[in-house]
Order: C-alpha cells, then structure tokens, then sequence
C-alpha cells in the first residue's frame, strides 16, 4: 500500500468531518467520528486539524475532501 | 425485528417532569413504511402528540429525529428534524436543519429519534452521551443568548458533539422563536425555541462515540463513489464553494462577500458548505463575527432597507443571539409600525418609534420583543396574539398572512419573487404555515422553459402517468403547468430526502433521483425498496403529516389565500406571467388535494387513500 504524507490547509476546511468518516471506514468498515485517525475541530474560527499517531497515511481522507482543504504529497516525497 | 444497519434502532425517551430517561428500540417494519428520519418522526408523532394539545402545555412533545443516511459519509446526509404542535400556527409542523454535528453524533450515540415530554421544574439541558444521558441544571445558562449558551456548553464537553439551543427569546416563548442547531442553522420559525422555553429546555448536548454500520458495504461504496465523482465533476461546484446562496441570490458583489468572509461552514459531509462565518472589516462594528444559515440571512435586512451591510450583519445576529426569526421579525415589526400610528396599539412613552431601516430602532426593538418589555409583551406573541387581542381593527392593516405567519415569498414578503411556483403555492398548503424548504421543483428557476420540466420530474419521481397532467395545456393551445398537481409531487420528494436524512436545497437535490434514493437506503439499511415502493412511501409520509393536522382539526380550512397576493401588483401565473387571480389559486389548491388524494372539501385524506397508504387503522 502506498503511503502519503498529507498536506494540510485549515483556512479552506469547512468542518464537514467527510474526512473523518472515511478515515473510520478505512480502519473498520464503519462510520464513527471517534474512530478516526484524522480530527477536525470546526467551534474555532478557524478549523483545526490533527492526525492521531495510528494514522495510517492511506490518503482516504484527503480523496474524501471536497474543499481541496488536504492534500496527498506523492507517495516518493514520503518514502523514497 | 429490530434494526440497526443505517439507522441506530433506537428512540431516546426523555420524561422532563420525572426526569426519567428509557431507550426503545425501532422494528425494521416501522422503519420501512415511513423510511426513516422525517417520516417516522412524523410515525412517532402520532402516538406522542396528545390531539388539541395547547403548543406551550407540558403535554406537547418535541420529537426530534434524523434519517438512516446521516452519518454515512453521504454527500450532504445532514439533517436533523424536530416535529411539534407549533405555538405560531397552532399546527403539527416540521421544523428542519442541516446539522454540522448534531443529527450524525445522536447517531453514534445510539439514538435516530429522541421524543422529550413534560416538564422540568427548573432550567435544564439534556446531556447524551451515548448511554449515559441526563438532565443538567442550566440555570448558569438561562438567560444567555444562543451563542453564549453554545460556548459555555462547550467548555465542558471539550468543543465535540452537536448541540441545539434556544436564546432569550425561547425562554420568553416568543411565537417566533427558532432552536439553534450547532449555533448556525435554525430550526422552527413558528415556535419551536418557545415549545422548549416552556419545558425549561435550554439545549440539547449530544456526543456519540459509536458508529453506524451499513448493511452492503459494497454496493454503497459504488454509489457513493459515483455520486462524488458526479458532484466533484459538477462546473459549477467551486463557485458555489466560494458563493454559496449568493450564487442563487447575489445581494452583494462578490467582491464585498470576500471582504467579509472568514470561512465557509458545511453541513457533516457536505460538498457545498452553503453556511457562513463572516466578519465585519471596518466601521463601528469592525471585528464583529457572525455565523448564519447563510449569508444571504445575515444581509437580508438590506431588503427592509437597511442602507449598511455591516447594520445589516450587526442586527441580524443580534436576532440570532436571541433565537428569533428574522422573517418574521420584520413582518411584525412592519405591523407594529401600522398598530401604533393607526392608535389601535397604545404608544408607551418608554417605546422609542419603530424605523424599520434604523439599526438602533430594530436593536431596541429587538431586546424589547424577546425579553418581552413594554409593547414588546405582545409583539412577542407574534400576529396570532396580536390579531386575537386587536380583532377586526388590526386585521385590516395586516400583511399578507397564512396560518397567520409572514411568507417568506409574495407581495409583502422579503424574497422578490412574483412568479407563482410550486414553492410559492406550497407556502399555503404546508400545514406548519408559510415555508418553501418543502415546495420545491423545477419552479424554483423563474422562466425555465418547460420542455425541460420532464427531465427533472422523473428525477423528483414524478410517474410517468403524472407528467401530461402536470404538463397540460390550459386556454387553448397554450403550454400550460399545474402547479397545484406538481407540488403534490413536490411534497413527495421532499418527504423522501427529508426522511433519509439529505438536504433538499436546490444545489443539493440536483445530485439525486428516486432511483438513487431507493438504492442507497436498500444498501444502508439492507431493507429491499424499489423506487416504485420508496415512491409510495414518500407519499404515505406527506400524507401522514396531513392526518396529523386533520386531527388538530386543520385540513383545508386553514390554507387561506392572501387576498394581498392576487391584489396587483401581486403574484403573476408561472407561465403566461398575467396577474394571478384567486379563482386560479382556488383551482391549484384543488388540483393539489385531488393528486394527493385527499377531499377538496375538507383536506382530510380519502378513505381510499388512506387504505391504500395503510394509514387507516392509525386513526381509528
Ligand atoms: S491518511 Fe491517516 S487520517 Fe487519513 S484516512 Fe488514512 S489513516 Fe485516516
Ligand atoms: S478537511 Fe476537508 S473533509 Fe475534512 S472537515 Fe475539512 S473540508 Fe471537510
Ligand atoms: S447545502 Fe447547505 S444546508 Fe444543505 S447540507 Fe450543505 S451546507 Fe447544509
């Protein structure tokens, strides 16, 4: 499986959590916020968003963004 | 059988008066026939809702409920329904919101359905976290605004979970006053903020740390796949990332809007984050953020002239702040003005003028009327008090009123369109009083051509049988629309999105049609659907609200016409745009009852209808 680091970009996340519910599909074929690797805090003026160490760096999260608000790095800058 | 793939199997009961709390588990069946979030919410209702119920009396229930698609991952599964006999219209209502966190954690949970009866002896507010759920003291909160309230509720649960709050004026039972979804949508202009003032309810916390399975994961992995593929190839996608309403409804240059934008708000998986977090750059008011439903809510003042946008931000989170609906707001106020200078209201002299343009006229205006000081006392009780206490006087200087609530849209209204679509017709025959969210169709575009009205009506999953009735030439040779047939089908579509939990807002409801629906719920729920039954669900689930409000003894007898509205200049007909003249209006209501299949006398569902729906044993 490829690894990819993902690139963040707070200031055009929306807090719609899409990523965090693909990041718990990714890891247990069911949909949870607290089964997320990925975290976003939307009650700020600006949302926050953290990786929890069992991040697996699969991507899905970032295939699951609408708002361009993560970014896959291609999987050789991670792992060359 | 009980269920638990997509929904949650669960109903959360919560007795305010004995604090006593209990789960009851859902049966796939019950799940089946009304699909889920607003049709079984609407199910619950009619054992829940005690039949005359006064709106504000302990005994009126609020039963909240979110569809079995919300949490999924879903492009824009967000909503959150509340159903309650609402005070401004004296109706059962559907009160709806999307919901940044609140409708997916009351899923993770446990929970699709909360049904809260009675009373507290003192403010409280309801803390879910999935099992453990209790009644907290709130008397920190009571008389903190919707923001505030969030704030302080959110310092304890660490800022997650959803939350649904009431401002001052729900404490104060104003008509008028709405619950806060998560501090940015609103939920139930006819009163819903009052029905839980008067339990002592100031919010409703909810954290859920489970998970919602489906049952195909397979084929729900296709179709969502190929729903985001369709929605991320949409041309217009990042124009309405970047404009939301103002894309449909540009009041402001797009370059002001940039000024002031901080950051777009989406609704839990939402593609088009229509919701708003701005922030006034200069002027007295620089620095003041305000989050809104839309930035189109937070401008809309402009309409009722206000010359300064920033006034206009200013006034209309004041308005938020505490709980109260900014239609109607301005509907009353614009009334008011008319009570005082014809001397039917008494002028105080602690009263300053009403100036419907002047933000320290509305700012005082506003306090006055939430916290019901002076003639804010019966402002407060919106036109229906106001109308019951002044009588024939006062009725003769009202606006167009329905079910004695302030249309959105129509000659006195704040929403300039004059072209008399599904949504401007649906605004007399919704039983909870004048709302679009549930008219619309292909109308909601003035002049689209009609040749492509069929496209979007099998979409809608209008039958193929219905289409010629709809589409019939009327006069002649002229091509012709019934509206009055179509918003049958209208309702029918919004009671299939609203029940599995999707936003029927017109960017959204685009990406969907019935065979998508029926598709992604068999694959979520594991219950086999056919467009074909989903079709007659939707149906038996509009027709359900209807028996609802029959038995509140509101059937046809309410959806009265404004004589304002077909007063030139007033509505003009969709497709001819001449004047719009009562006799037609009568004839769309008639054609819509009678493609219901409900009497054109009475409104109540035929007998037949009923029997062919399986909603005859319910009110017997
Ligand atoms: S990259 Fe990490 S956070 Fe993103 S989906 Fe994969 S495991 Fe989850
Ligand atoms: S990072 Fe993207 S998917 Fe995640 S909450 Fe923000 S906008 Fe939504
Ligand atoms: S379109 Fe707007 S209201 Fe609808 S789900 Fe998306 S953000 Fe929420």
């Amino acid at each position: 499986m490829k690894r990819f680091k993902i690139k963040v970009d707070p200031a055009v996340c929306t807090g719609c959590m899409r990523c965090m519910l693909a990041c718990s599909w990714v890891h247990s074929k069911r949909f949870s916020l607290s089964g997320a690797m990925i975290m976003v805090d939307a009650s700020g003026a600006e949302c926050s968003i953290t990786f929890a160490d069992g991040c697996i760096q699969c991507g899905s999260c970032a295939d699951a963004c609408f708002y361009g608000a993560l970014a896959k790095q291609a999987p050789e800058e991670v792992m060359p | 059988m009980t269920i638990n793939t997509g929904f949650s199997g669960a109903v959360l009961h919560v007795d305010l008066t004995s604090g006593r709390t209990s789960r009851r588990s859902i049966s796939s069946e019950t799940a089946r026939d009304f699909i889920g979030g607003l049709g079984l919410t609407f199910r619950l209702a009619v054992d829940a809702v005690i039949p005359g119920i006064d709106p504000l009396a302990p005994g009126n229930p609020i039963l909240i409920g979110t569809g079995p698609l919300v949490g999924t991952g879903i492009p824009s599964s967000s909503r959150v329904y509340a159903v309650t006999k609402l005070p401004a219209t004296n109706t059962i209502g559907w009160c709806g919101a999307g919901g940044m966190a609140f409708g997916c954690n009351l899923k993770y949970a446990g929970y699709d359905h909360i049904i809260i009866t009675g009373k507290s002896d003192r403010p409280v507010y309801l803390d879910i976290v999935d099992d453990d759920v209790k009644l907290r003291d709130a008397s920190g909160l009571w008389g903190k605004g919707v923001s505030g309230t969030i704030a302080l509720i959110r310092q304890r649960t660490g800022g997650r979970g959803g939350i649904a709050a009431i401002g001052q004026a729900g404490e104060n039972r104003v008509l008028f006053s709405m619950a806060y979804i998560d501090g940015v949508s609103t939920m139930g202009r006819g009163g819903l903020g009052a029905v839980m003032g008067a339990k002592n309810l100031k919010a409703i916390a909810v954290r859920g740390t489970g998970h919602v399975e489906v049952s195909d994961a397979a084929r729900y992995k296709t179709l969502a796949a190929e729903l985001a593929g369709t929605i991320r190839n949409y041309p217009y996608l990042k124009e309405w990332q970047q404009l939301g309403m103002l894309k449909s409804f540009p009041m402001v240059p797009p370059e002001l809007y940039e000024k002031i934008k901080k950051r777009r708000i989406a609704c839990v998986s939402c593609p088009f984050g229509c919701k708003d977090l701005v922030e006034i750059p200069d002027g007295p008011f620089c620095g003041h953020t305000a989050s809104s439903s839309s930035v189109i809510n937070l401008l809309m003042p402009i309409v009722y002239g206000f010359s300064d946008y920033r006034e206009a931000i200013r006034l209309v989170s004041l308005l938020d702040e505490f709980g109260m609906d900014m239609f109607e707001f301005f509907g009353i106020m614009k009334f008011a003005a008319e009570l005082f200078a014809q001397g039917i209201l008494p002028a105080n002299e602690n009263d300053p003028p009403i100036v419907i343009n002047s933000l320290s006229s509305m700012t005082a205006w506003a306090e006055k009327t939430a916290m019901r000081k002076g003639a804010g006392e019966k402002l407060a009780n919106g036109f229906a008090g106001l109308l019951a206490k002044y009588g024939d006087r006062a009725a003769a200087c009202a606006p167009a009123l329905v079910k004695n609530m302030h249309p959105y849209t129509g000659p006195d209204s704040a929403l300039p369109w004059d072209l008399f679509g599904t949504m401007e017709l649906g605004q007399i025959t919704e039983p909870r009083g004048p709302h679009v969210g549930s008219g619309g169709s292909p109308t909601y575009f003035a002049k689209r051509p009609l040749d492509l009205f069929p496209r979007h009506l099998e979409r809608m999953g209008v039958p193929k049988e219905a289409i010629p009735r709809i589409l019939s030439a009327n006069a002649g040779d002229k091509p012709g629309l019934n509206v009055g047939t179509l918003l049958a089908y209208s309702h029918r579509w919004f009671s299939t999105l609203g029940s599995l939990g999707i936003c029927a807002r017109a960017q959204v409801n685009r990406f969907y049609n019935l065979e998508l629906c029926s598709a992604l719920y068999q694959a979520v729920t594991g219950l086999p659907t056919t467009p074909e039954q989903l079709r007659l669900r939707a149906w038996r689930v509009w027709s359900l609200y209807k028996m609802l409000n029959v038995r509140e003894n509101a059937g046809l007898n309410t959806d009265t016409v404004p004589q304002r509205w077909v007063t030139r200049p007033g509505f003009r007909e969709y497709v001819s745009e001449e004047p719009l003249e009562q006799r037609q209006v009568q004839q769309m209501i008639s054609a819509y009852y009678r493609e219901q299949g409900w009497n054109v006398e009475t409104g109540a569902p035929e007998p037949v209808t009923l029997k062919r729906l399986g909603l005859n044993s319910l009110f017997t």
